[in-house]
């Protein structure tokens, strides 16, 4: 009797169809983890190209330091600015906890001032660009129902479609999104979201990815607003994983002084 | 003790020298501002007091040597082509050298913005030298704060860190004097511009006189909580020498605070405090020097969404030795209530993908009947080049209060910035 359970259950293990059988929340966890919670910390530079319905280029130019306190819970992000160069010297720093707001800190470099920003919007536009804060440092998955809307096939990849429905409608500028994750690497390759009529008007596209230490890794992507007439493009470089960021890191002793990995 | 200013300056050629060109990046900006004067005046100028045009260079460096106490030099320095005043000015605004000796501790030396505090706009605890006059007439935020030539040493262990900051020659504001922005002269019972003739007695250049401001910070949880010393002097001229000659000096103040941030209520509320001990007019019984006091803020802002941001805070201040301070007046002199109560309010929004920029704030104060409104809009043409424009609103039922004085300063102003 013992010898068939152990069979099956090698059997359910090894049948990919049967393997396959994800839910939409483990696939949305998943994802995360791939994404968002890439190695234990890790640091790079980001290019962030904003262009308006003119055409009219600004580019953000800053690195990017993380830290997981635990895999898919708390995190802490510290974004150093380059440029443009008024705002050279500038960090915004992030403490995302698992429930309530996160803490926000911005650094001015021109009067030494630390100041605490209020977090409540998350679907405010970081930098002036089409991502939201909430796209830099991750939606909660407890804030939307997630259903599994079909397989798909993207850039000649498998996808799974997810559609993800907010619990709360009211503090969100979007009815549903739908995201194109990776059945391979599990990540999040696009994110089509509509509006409350129903529209399909902003896009996040995933345009390059690659493998840095076994971990797969975004390299480019852009996203468009088609009601703000605005798109953003962000490239990464000089991505490493797992340097052993130490906590203490993130606090405001290295808002005043950045430490050596983000100087250049 | 200039010499400690120089050396760093002597410090910053022996490294620049060294330094092959393409290792130090500079960055900064050209600027031309104009402010208009709206209503009448006794300044120097009446039509006008803001018409300058400014060159900032700033720029950091590591150098080769001693990497492992991670050595950093930073300067910040403008040339300033003032019209009001008529002349061109050297600034040097910062130029320091950092470093880290231990894990734990890091050292800044030389010539330095430095603030600390929970208040916006409003400080208790922030004893660090300010401009006004800047503040007044149109010039950017960043210019309210003045440089201190300080020695900074900051000691981070778990229990909390602290900040250690020396400043061995006193660091004042730059105060009003009639010449750019007229005030209420409270010797002449009037509204003075240009006619003053103040002077402000600097504390001598001893050991003995050097200020210290510590502070001592702790996050716990998402709270952050700070006590704060200080022992130096007013930053203002609060003492007179001798009323006649209108001579003021600064006299010797110890200051005692506590403060407290964090989040409540969807946004970031904040309290802070502070004990102004006025060391040469204990019992507040000489009319010639400013009386302790007792400052409180309490303040809370949030986001809105849509880009929208809003803060209130709630200032009180009470003199001490209230009576004494009464008894003190000359006849006819105007009295300042013993609790003065202000208020700010801060509303900003940002339009057209963040490149829009428009700002009010207010201080209001209802036991003094005055205000001053800083409306402001700025355009962000391109990552370069920027443009913002803005007043300055003061208003008041006496001539002798807070921003009741400044009445007749009101000004509108625009400054195009170029940033490379």
């Amino acid at each position: 009797m013992k010898f068939f359970l152990i069979l099956i259950i090698a059997i359910v293990l090894m049948n990919p169809a049967l393997a396959d059988a994800l839910t939409a929340d483990e696939i949305v966890d998943r994802s995360n983890l791939a994404y968002y919670y890439a190695g234990d910390d890790g640091r790079a530079s980001l290019k962030m190209t904003i262009t308006d319905r003119r055409g009219r280029d600004r580019v953000r130019e800053m690195t990017l330091l993380r830290k997981d306190i635990e895999d898919g819970g708390r995190q802490k992000f510290y974004v150093y600015f380059h440029k443009p160069t008024d705002v050279s010297r500038m960090v915004f720093m992030v403490w995302k906890k698992t429930s309530g707001d996160d803490d926000r800190w911005l650094y001015l470099p021109a009067i030494d001032l630390v100041k605490r920003i209020a977090s409540s919007d998350k679907r405010s536009s970081f930098a002036g660009g089409v991502f939201t804060y909430e796209d830099v440092s991750g939606r909660r998955s407890t804030d939307d129902t997630h259903e599994l809307a079909g397989d798909g096939m993207l850039n000649g990849r498998a996808v799974y479609l997810i559609k993800n429905v907010p619990v709360d409608g009211s503090d969100v500028d979007f009815s549903h999104y739908i995201a194109h994750i990776d059945k391979e690497t599990f990540l999040p390759m696009r994110g089509e979201y509509f509006n409350k009529k129903g529209e399909h008007y902003r896009t996040i596209e995933v345009l390059e990815t690659t493998v840095i230490d076994g971990i797969p890794t975004v390299l480019k992507a852009k996203a468009e607003d088609r009601e703000k007439g605005l798109k953003t493009t962000v490239e990464f470089s000089n991505i490493k994983y797992n340097i052993g960021l130490e906590e203490g890191l993130f606090k405001e002793r290295y808002l005043r002084k950045p430490p050596k990995e983000v100087r250049r | 003790m200039k010499i400690f200013s120089y050396s760093i300056a002597v410090i910053a050629l022996v490294f620049a020298t060294t330094l092959p060109a393409y290792a130090l990046s500079i960055n900064g900006f050209a600027e031309s501002a104009y402010g208009s004067r709206i209503s009448d005046d006794t300044t120097r100028e009446d039509s006008y007091n803001l018409l300058e045009g400014r060159l900032q260079l700033k720029g950091a460096h590591s150098p080769r040597i001693m990497e492992e106490w991670a050595p950093e030099l930073s300067f910040k320095v403008e040339l300033l082509a003032d019209g009001y005043d008529e002349r061109l000015e050297f600034i040097v605004r910062e130029a320091a050298l950092s470093f880290t000796p231990t894990d734990t501790v890091d050292v800044r030396l030389g010539r330095q913005v430095l603030t600390w505090g929970t208040g916006d706009l409003l400080f208790i605890n922030d004893l660090f030298p300010k401009d006004y006059i800047s503040f007044f007439t149109g010039r950017d935020d960043e210019y309210l704060k003045l440089p201190s030539d300080a020695l900074k040493g900051s000691v981070f262990t778990d229990l909390a860190s602290f900040n250690i900051v020396l400043m061995p020659v006193m660091e004042a504001n730059n105060s009003v004097t009639g010449t750019r922005v007229s005030f209420y002269d409270g010797l002449k019972r009037s509204i003075t511009g240009e006619a003053a003739d103040r002077d402000f007695i600097r504390p001598e250049e001893t050991t003995e006189n050097i200020e210290i401001a510590i502070r001592g910070y702790k996050t716990v949880g998402s709270f952050e909580a700070a006590l704060y010393y200080f022992r130096g002097f007013y930053k203002e001229p609060r003492g007179i020498v001798n009323a006649t000659a209108e001579d003021f000096f600064y006299p010797k103040l110890s200051v005692y605070g506590a403060s407290l941030r964090g989040p409540a209520l969807g946004g970031i509320a904040n309290m802070e405090a502070g004990y102004y001990h006025s060391r040469e007019d204990k019992g507040g019984d000489n009319p010639l020097i400013e009386n302790s006091s007792v400052k409180l803020i309490a303040g809370y802002s949030r986001d809105l969404g849509g880009d929208l941001s809003v803060g209130v805070q709630y200032m009180v201040e009470e003199i001490l030795d209230y009576s004494s301070y009464k008894r003190g007046l000359s006849a006819g002199e105007p009295a300042r209530d013993e609790l003065r109560q202000l208020a700010t309010l801060r509303l900003m929004k940002l339009m057209k993908n963040q490149t829009v920029t428009a700002g009010l704030f207010v201080f209001f104060s209802p036991t003094e009947r005055d205000a001053y409104l800083r409306p402001s809009l700025g355009y962000t043409f391109t990552d370069a080049f920027k443009v913002t424009a803005g007043a300055n609103i003061f208003t008041g039922k006496d001539d002798h209060t807070e921003f009741g004085q400044f009445d007749r300063n009101d000004n509108i102003y625009i400054r195009a910035r170029y940033n490379f």
